[in-house]
This record gives C-alpha cells, sequence and structure tokens, in this order.
C-alpha cells in the first residue's frame, strides 16, 4: 500500500511546502506555533483548498487550484484525521462513539430503520480487541474514560475506516506518561499495518520515539525534512527557532 | 417483558434511575399523607392533569438533547389552538380544522430553526422572540377572546374517553412510547445526542447540523400544537392566553427527568416521569389542601434536588 | 392475625364511612388568592359556612391564568366526594367538564360570582342550582348615578372609560352599565374614550396620561376595578391634577377605601365580596336541606366616598372588607 504526495505551495501561510510520505512510515511534524502545521493539514483533510501547487495521493490528484477537495473527498481517498479536542461526543458510550454519524442500521419488522446496537457493540469491540486497547466497558459514557482511553477511541473511529493516511494532531498532550506510552504503541501497530500516520506533536521524546522522519515547519516553509535516526533533538530544535542547525556529534 | 424494554430503548440507557425512584417516594409519601391518592380514579386524575405539559414537554426534551433550547412553546401553544378555533368556526371540517392547528405549530418551529441556523443568534433569544410573537399572533386572530363552540369531534380528544381512560392520556401515553423509540432507537435520535453533546463533532463527523436542528425545532413545535389542542378540547375553548409559564413547567419537566440542560442526555421516558413527579406533587398538595403558592415552591424544590441528585450521582462513578 | 386485622379494618372503613355520611362537605374552587377581592369572598364563604355548619375544603389556583390547573382541582374535589360543589370559574368554560361530572353525580353546583354563562350551560345540557354575584351592570350605573349627583344633570364635562381585560364579560357590563346610565342621565357629557386596562394599575396610568394628552380638560374616570382606578389617580396627581378629576372605581377594596379617605381616590362602587360568599353558603345549606332558592341571587353594591365613610350609618358598610 503506498501514499504518495508531493510539492505544492500556498499563500502567505504556507510558502511552497514540499514533502512525500510512504505507506507504513510515521512522519513527525513539528514547529512552533504558527509555523502553518494545522493549515497543512486541512489542506490535505480538505478543509481548505490549495492556492497554487498540487497534492497528490496514491497516485491521483487530490487538491490543486483546478481541483477542489471537501473533507468528503478526503474521506473517500483514505485520509482520517483525529483532531486535538478529539471530536468525541462525552456523555456517548464507546460504540456511539466509533460510529459516530454512521450507525449501522437494521429494519425492524423488514420496513422499520432502527440502530443495530448489538452490530455497532461486536464491531466496535472488534476494532478495539485489533488495536490492543482495553475498555472495562463499552456501554459507559466516554466522558468516565481516561485521557489515553479517550485518544485510543477516537483513533478507533478514525481507523473504522479503514483509512490509508493518518493524521494525528498532539495525541498526548494531554497525556500521563502511562497512557502516552499507551498511544504511541497503537501507532507503532498502525504502521506494521502499512498506514501512512503523521504525527503532529510538541512533545520531541515522542517524536523521536516513534517516527521514521521529522519535516520542521518555520514560517510557512519547510526548515528541514529530516530521518528520525539520523538527527538529534537539539538539531530540531535549532530548526524550529531558527539557530544554525548543529550536526549530530559536532560544534556550531 | 424484556423485548418490550429493550425495543423502547430502556436496557442500559440513560433513564435515570433516580427519576424513578423520586417518584415512587413522592406517590408512597402522597399515598400516606393525601386522602384519596391512590384511588383509580385520582391516578387518573394525575395523568389526565399531567397530559398536556407532558405532551409539551416531550417535544422540548428532543430540543434541549440537541443541544437547543425553546422558550415558545407556551406561546406556539395557545397560538396553534386559536387557528384550529379559527379554522373551524370559519367552517372547515374538523380533521382540517385539527391539521391547520398541528401545521402551524410545525411551522412556527420551524422558523424557530430557520432564525437560529441562519443568523447565529442563541436559541434562547430567538425563542424568547417567538413567545412574544406567537402570543401576539394568537391574540390577534382571535381577537384577544377565547373561541368557544369546538366541535364533539374535536372536543373528544380532550374529554372524551376510551376503555374508561380519558382521551388525552392515551395521547399522552401514545407520545411517549413513539418519543422514547425515536429519540433511543433510531439514527435522528443517536444523531440528536451528538450534536447536543458536541456540536462541532457532530459537524465533523458529517452529522447534517442544520437540517437536524430544522426537525428538532418543528417536532418541539408540533408537540406544542398537540398541546394545545388538548388543551382547547380540555376546557371547551381555544384560548389565546394559554399555556402562559408553560415553556418552563415543559422545560422543568424534562430536567427533572434527567435530559441534560446543556444537550447530549435525555429520554423520553425521563420526561414523562419527570412530568409526573410534578403532577404527583400538585395532586397530592391539592388534595391535601395546601396553598396552591405552596405548590410553586415546592415544584421548584424538586427540581433543583432532582439535579443535584443526579450530579451526586454520576460524581459517584467517575 | 388475619383475620383480626380484617374485622378492624372493615371496623374502620365503616365508621370513616359513616363519618363522612354524617358531616356535609361543601368544596369551593376559587379564583386567586392574591386578590383582596377573593380574599374577602373566601372570609365570607369560611364564616358562612360555619354559620350553618357546612364543612368546607377551599382550592384555589396561583393566578387568574390558571385555567388548566382550576379545572384539574375541581376534578379532585370531585375525587374527595364533596356534597356540594361552588366554583368560580376563570371563565365560562373551562369548569364544564367538571361541572358536568358534578350533575352526573348529583351533586349541586353554585355559580360563585356569576362566571359562568347561561346561554352555554343551556347548550351543554348543564345546570347549576343558583348562581350569586354583584350586579356588574348596575355597579357601573350605579357610578353613573354617582358622578351625576355631584356634578348635576347638566354635567358636559369630559369622561374617560376604563375597562378591565378585553372581552371579559364582567368589564364589559360594568363598562355597558355606567354608559348606559349616564347617557340617560346627563345626555350631554361626552366619553371621549374607553380603553382596556386590563385589570393593571400601570396600564390604567399609562392610558390616563395619554388621554389627559389630548384632553387636558378630562372631568371624570370610571374605572371598572380599584386597581385600575388607583392607577389612574397616582397618574392624575403626578400630573398636577390630583383633586381636579372625580375618579370612581370598583370594588371597595381595602386599598380603594384607604384612598378614598386620605382624599386621593373620589368614590368606588364597592362589591361585597364577604357578602357574597356567606350568602352563597347560606342559600346552599337551604338547597342541601331541599328547600327552592332563586336561581340568580344579586347581592347589592354600595358606592362609598370620604363623606360616607366618615359618617359610618349606611347598614350594608360592615360587610366592607
Amino acid at each position: 500500500m503506498k501514499d504518495v504526495y508531493k510539492r505544492f505551495g500556498a499563500v502567505e501561510v504556507l510558502r511552497g511546502v514540499s514533502f512525500a510520505l510512504n505507506g507504513g512510515e510515521v512522519l513527525g511534524l513539528v514547529g512552533d506555533n504558527g509555523a502553518g502545521k494545522s493549515t497543512l493539514m486541512k489542506l490535505i483533510t480538505g478543509v481548505y483548498s490549495v492556492d497554487s501547487g498540487e497534492i497528490w495521493f496514491d497516485g491521483r490528484l487530490l487538491s490543486s487550484p483546478r481541483q477542489t477537495h471537501t473533507p468528503a473527498r478526503a474521506r473517500g481517498f483514505g485520509i482520517e484525521m483525529v483532531y486535538q479536542d478529539l471530536a468525541l461526543a462525552k456523555q456517548q458510550d464507546v460504540a456511539a462513539n466509533i460510529f459516530l454519524g454512521r450507525e449501522p442500521v437494521r429494519h425492524l419488522l423488514g420496513i422499520l430503520p432502527i440502530v443495530d446496537r448489538r452490530a455497532m457493540e461486536i464491531r466496535a469491540k472488534f476494532i478495539l480487541d485489533e488495536l490492543g486497547i482495553k475498555v472495562p466497558q463499552l456501554r459507559v459514557p466516554v466522558a468516565w474514560l481516561s485521557g489515553g482511553q479517550q485518544q485510543t477511541i477516537a483513533i478507533a473511529r478514525a481507523l473504522s475506516f479503514n483509512p490509508k493516511l493518518l493524521i494525528l494532531d498532539e495525541p498526548t498532550a494531554a497525556l500521563a506518561v502511562k497512557e502516552t506510552e499507551h498511544v504511541l504503541e497503537v501507532i507503532r501497530e498502525l504502521r506494521n499495518r502499512g498506514i501512512g500516520i503523521v504525527l503532529i506533536s510538541h512533545r520531541l521524546p515522542d517524536i523521536f520515539a516513534v517516527t521514521d522522519r521529522i519535516l520542521v515547519l518555520r514560517q510557512g516553509k519547510v526548515a528541514a525534512d529530516l530521518v528520525t535516526k539520523d538527527t538529534s533533538m537539539a538539531e530540531v530544535v535549532a530548526h524550529i527557532v531558527g539557530a544554525e542547525p548543529l550536526r549530530k556529534g559536532g560544534l556550531a | 417483558m424484556a423485548t418490550v424494554s429493550k425495543t423502547l430503548g430502556l436496557v442500559g440507557t440513560g433513564i435515570r434511575r433516580e427519576s424513578l425512584l423520586v417518584l415512587l417516594v413522592l406517590a408512597a409519601a402522597m399515598a400516606i399523607l393525601a386522602p384519596n391518592f391512590l384511588s383509580l380514579g385520582n391516578l387518573i386524575n394525575v395523568l389526565l392533569a399531567t397530559a398536556v405539559i407532558g405532551v409539551l414537554a416531550i417535544g422540548v426534551t428532543f430540543v434541549l438533547t440537541g443541544g437547543g433550547l425553546d422558550l415558545s412553546v407556551g406561546s406556539v401553544m395557545a397560538v396553534a389552538g386559536v387557528a384550529m378555533g379559527v379554522a373551524y368556526q370559519s367552517g372547515l371540517p374538523w380533521p382540517l380544522a385539527l391539521s391547520t392547528g398541528l401545521a402551524f405549530g410545525a411551522f412556527l418551529g420551524w422558523c424557530n430553526a430557520a432564525v437560529i441556523v441562519r443568523s447565529g443568534v442563541p436559541p434562547f433569544i430567538v425563542t424568547l422572540g417567538m413567545l412574544s410573537v406567537a402570543r401576539g399572533l394568537a391574540l390577534l386572530l382571535s381577537d384577544g377572546r377565547p373561541i368557544y363552540g369546538l366541535s364533539q369531534e374535536i372536543l373528544f380528544l380532550g374529554q372524551g374517553r376510551v376503555l374508561g381512560i380519558p382521551t388525552p392520556v392515551w395521547i399522552f401515553l401514545l407520545t411517549t412510547i413513539l418519543g422514547q423509540f425515536l429519540i433511543s432507537r433510531t439514527r435522528f435520535g443517536y444523531h440528536t445526542l451528538a450534536l447536543g453533546d458536541n456540536e462541532t463533532a457532530a459537524r465533523v463527523v458529517g452529522i447534517a447540523i442544520e437540517a437536524l436542528k430544522a426537525r428538532l425545532y418543528t417536532l418541539a413545535g408540533v408537540m406544542a400544537a398537540l398541546g394545545g389542542i388538548l388543551f382547547a378540547a380540555r376546557v371547551n375553548a381555544a384560548d389565546p392566553t394559554a399555556g402562559i409559564g408553560y415553556e418552563l413547567l415543559a422545560i422543568t419537566a424534562a430536567v427533572i427527568g434527567g435530559t441534560n440542560l446543556f444537550g447530549g442526555r435525555g429520554t423520553v421516558v425521563g420526561t414523562f416521569i419527570g412530568a409526573l413527579i410534578m403532577g404527583v406533587l400538585q395532586n397530592g398538595l391539592n388534595l391535601m389542601a395546601v396553598q396552591p403558592f405552596y405548590q410553586q415552591i415546592a415544584i421548584g424544590a424538586v427540581l433543583v434536588l432532582a439535579v443535584w441528585l443526579d450530579r451526586m450521582q454520576s460524581r459517584n462513578q467517575t | 392475625m388475619r383475620t383480626f386485622l380484617a374485622i378492624t379494618a372493615l371496623v374502620a372503613l365503616f365508621s370513616a364511612g359513616l363519618a363522612m355520611a354524617q358531616g356535609r362537605t361543601v368544596g369551593v374552587v376559587l379564583k386567586t388568592l392574591a386578590n383582596p377581592f377573593w380574599g374577602a369572598m373566601r372570609e365570607g364563604i369560611e364564616e358562612g359556612g360555619k354559620s350553618v355548619g357546612l364543612t368546607l375544603i377551599i382550592q384555589a389556583v396561583p393566578s387568574e391564568q390558571d385555567v388548566e390547573p382550576q379545572l384539574n382541582t375541581c376534578l379532585n374535589l370531585l375525587q374527595r366526594n364533596v356534597n356540594a360543589l361552588v366554583v368560580a370559574a376563570i371563565n365560562a368554560t373551562n369548569l364544564l367538564p367538571c361541572i358536568r361530572e358534578a350533575n352526573r353525580r348529583n351533586i349541586p353546583v353554585v355559580d360563585l360570582d356569576a362566571n359562568l354563562d347561561p346561554a352555554i350551560l343551556q347548550r351543554e345540557g348543564l345546570g347549576v342550582v343558583f348562581s350569586i354575584s354583584s350586579d356588574n351592570r348596575r355597579a357601573g350605573g350605579q357610578a353613573a348615578e354617582y358622578l351625576v349627583q355631584k356634578k348635576g344633570n347638566n354635567f358636559r364635562g369630559k369622561v374617560l372609560i376604563i375597562e378591565g381585560l378585553a372581552g371579559n364579560p364582567t368589564s364589559a357590563a360594568r363598562r355597558d352599565g355606567f354608559r348606559e346610565r349616564l347617557t340617560q342621565l346627563a345626555p350631554q357629557a361626552s366619553i371621549v374614550a374607553s380603553l382596556p386596562g386590563d385589570w393593571d394599575r400601570l396600564k390604567a396610568a399609562n392610558i390616563t396620561n395619554d388621554v389627559l394628552q389630548r384632553h387636558p380638560d378630562l372631568a371624570a374616570i370610571y374605572a371598572a376595578n380599584d386597581t385600575m382606578a388607583l392607577g389612574a389617580v397616582e397618574a392624575l396627581f403626578a400630573a398636577g391634577k390630583g383633586g381636579q378629576v372625580v375618579v370612581i372605581g370598583t370594588d371597595g377594596n381595602a386599598d380603594a377605601v384607604r384612598s378614598i379617605r386620605a382624599g386621593r381616590l373620589t368614590a368606588s362602587v364597592a362589591q361585597l365580596p364577604y357578602l357574597v360568599g356567606f350568602q352563597a353558603l347560606e342559600n346552599l345549606a337551604k338547597v342541601l336541606q331541599g328547600q327552592t332558592v332563586p336561581s340568580r341571587i344579586i347581592v347589592p353594591t354600595l358606592v362609598i366616598d370620604r363623606e360616607i365613610l366618615e359618617q359610618g350609618r349606611d347598614p350594608l358598610l360592615k360587610y366592607l372588607r
């Protein structure tokens, strides 16, 4: 399974950004606030349109000035995003959240469409088990679960669409150490399945723990496109901030 | 029985056991303190007295669960009843008169939604405005006086009995059953819960927010109209001053029954129980010949108590 | 053990039943106690009940809008197996289902303060044993008589009528009675406006101000109740016209009496709700004993002004509450 996209440039917020990602790769996207990370992602998910340049996905044109792009289209291409605030309905239960908006339906007496609760729960359980997520009870409101569990539910929802590309926005920002590790485990599992992942995070230790490559954005431009194991945290920070990059093991 | 409660969506849902408990305790207290409370005739009276507000409350439950608010149901109730009365008096046959009333309610409900969605003005303000507009319309259409002389068939809805049980009670029960089914078993219900719980999330997962809101407010309008028709049938006249204050009572019933005022949680059976709690309170205090002013104080106290109980319970479980 | 309990229960029930059969209970449904008029009526009812040996269950509703709760209350009273029902209906039709049930059970119904419409009752095939109230039309007429008495038959001044709630029969009767009598006695007087004040003090004050603007030489104001009359009085004094305009109210409640004694309100056509309540129970007792009473009982109204109050000689004054 291959995900490929290339160069594009956008006015003002993003200026001539180009990069590529393959399936089964985890790309860390870092940069200071206002560097353009979320705009970049919104271009991919179809919330915004590209002003100039092109985005290609899986060999097809995703977005360009000639090709309008919408969230529904992004979903059709197999692109899913998990937002920083998770977009979970906190008072609804786990299964309801995973299938939010597209609850499976069966027909009562052959004609009346009602939500097929049992099927929903079975499928939800299946998805969670596959990810190795343990949730004590499915019928509880997700607000009763820990932050880490909620994060994984949100990821599970994205996964239920069988995406080829998954974008995670600050997934560990509010989590404790143990929960963070849990989420990183899930990310690794997904990579092994061949899904392309973009991980947006301020937490460099997490980036270094799980990504294959790192893309640093600064002021709308690509400041650096690095291979994770060939670089260091100090170097990445330098790129984020704009100081002279220090080579690994070298001196200023 | 199990299949019935499963179909109604009672199993494992948010039907608060606390509301049921409060109702039973209250009923027990009334049975001891109030003469004649437990007689069949009296219990039927309680359901009858609660029917109009109950029907309104069911409509309001949907709006509240979806994260909205509708302060106009009392006024819409009045103008729908008046519309029905005027339609009947101008010569329309009674089924058309009834439909006119219901259509009026649906239309005003839809107007609420249209303004809320298009203008971005908060539902509180929009429906507050409709509260005045609808009331004015009711007074205008009726020339300020009650409209007497409704047809026998229409009056049957309010004063008739089927199998010994008053028609409004049947209508209340039926509305409860259908409403509960709608909110807990259909996609419409699930989406409503999602909308009220987290509108952004609902939008992000592709739920058609504006259409959903339109349906919710229209439903509330139709329920208000139904309530208005039942009211007019009960008191023999379509009264433009009907329903003053009923919107607050309807919201109170919904909240006592477990509907989250801010959205994301609500059941119709819960609202039914909430309305009954208020009805039992009023009926019991009536039988004990307690001054009506105390009744109002009591209802306010029960409301706060019920929500407090609910918060304590959810805090224990987190 | 079980037999013992069963017997005790039976005995208890039997004696309770006996007790209920001996005392006679009357259920009373009033409008709202928030109005002193009804407070006085209640007093009269209570004392009347006491004087004829009837037990009373008196209920009211929080406001005059509570049409449905009043119906519910009425039905509840029937549940309590009262021997008679006295009702002061909020409007002409809201209690019909209750009256129908009472008729069905042969429980006599009294129309307190004549809120029911005989035509409607007849059409519905329902009956009340009698209807008792002041005569509102007569009351309006008395106000006109008082005005003419003060100003003379050649009175050609401007008069404002402040009505009650639009469409309300009590208000209409008072207004019509006043108008009719005034035209009879002082045909040259002119009624410059007749506007609904909704029984509301503030609204009446606003109406008075507005009419004063157009007719600064306004000579008299008749208001269909005291609350509105007092509102008009406030407006007049605020405009510096206090004492120059004759203001006559209706009801004769405590506020009005105070205002008259203080020289602000000129006069009021006092209803005697205490007497209405008292006589209602007296007549009901007669009915329960099998006697007949007239189907429409009128309780007189009394015009009170400062002079009459200070002299204190009128026999009806003692019923003023």
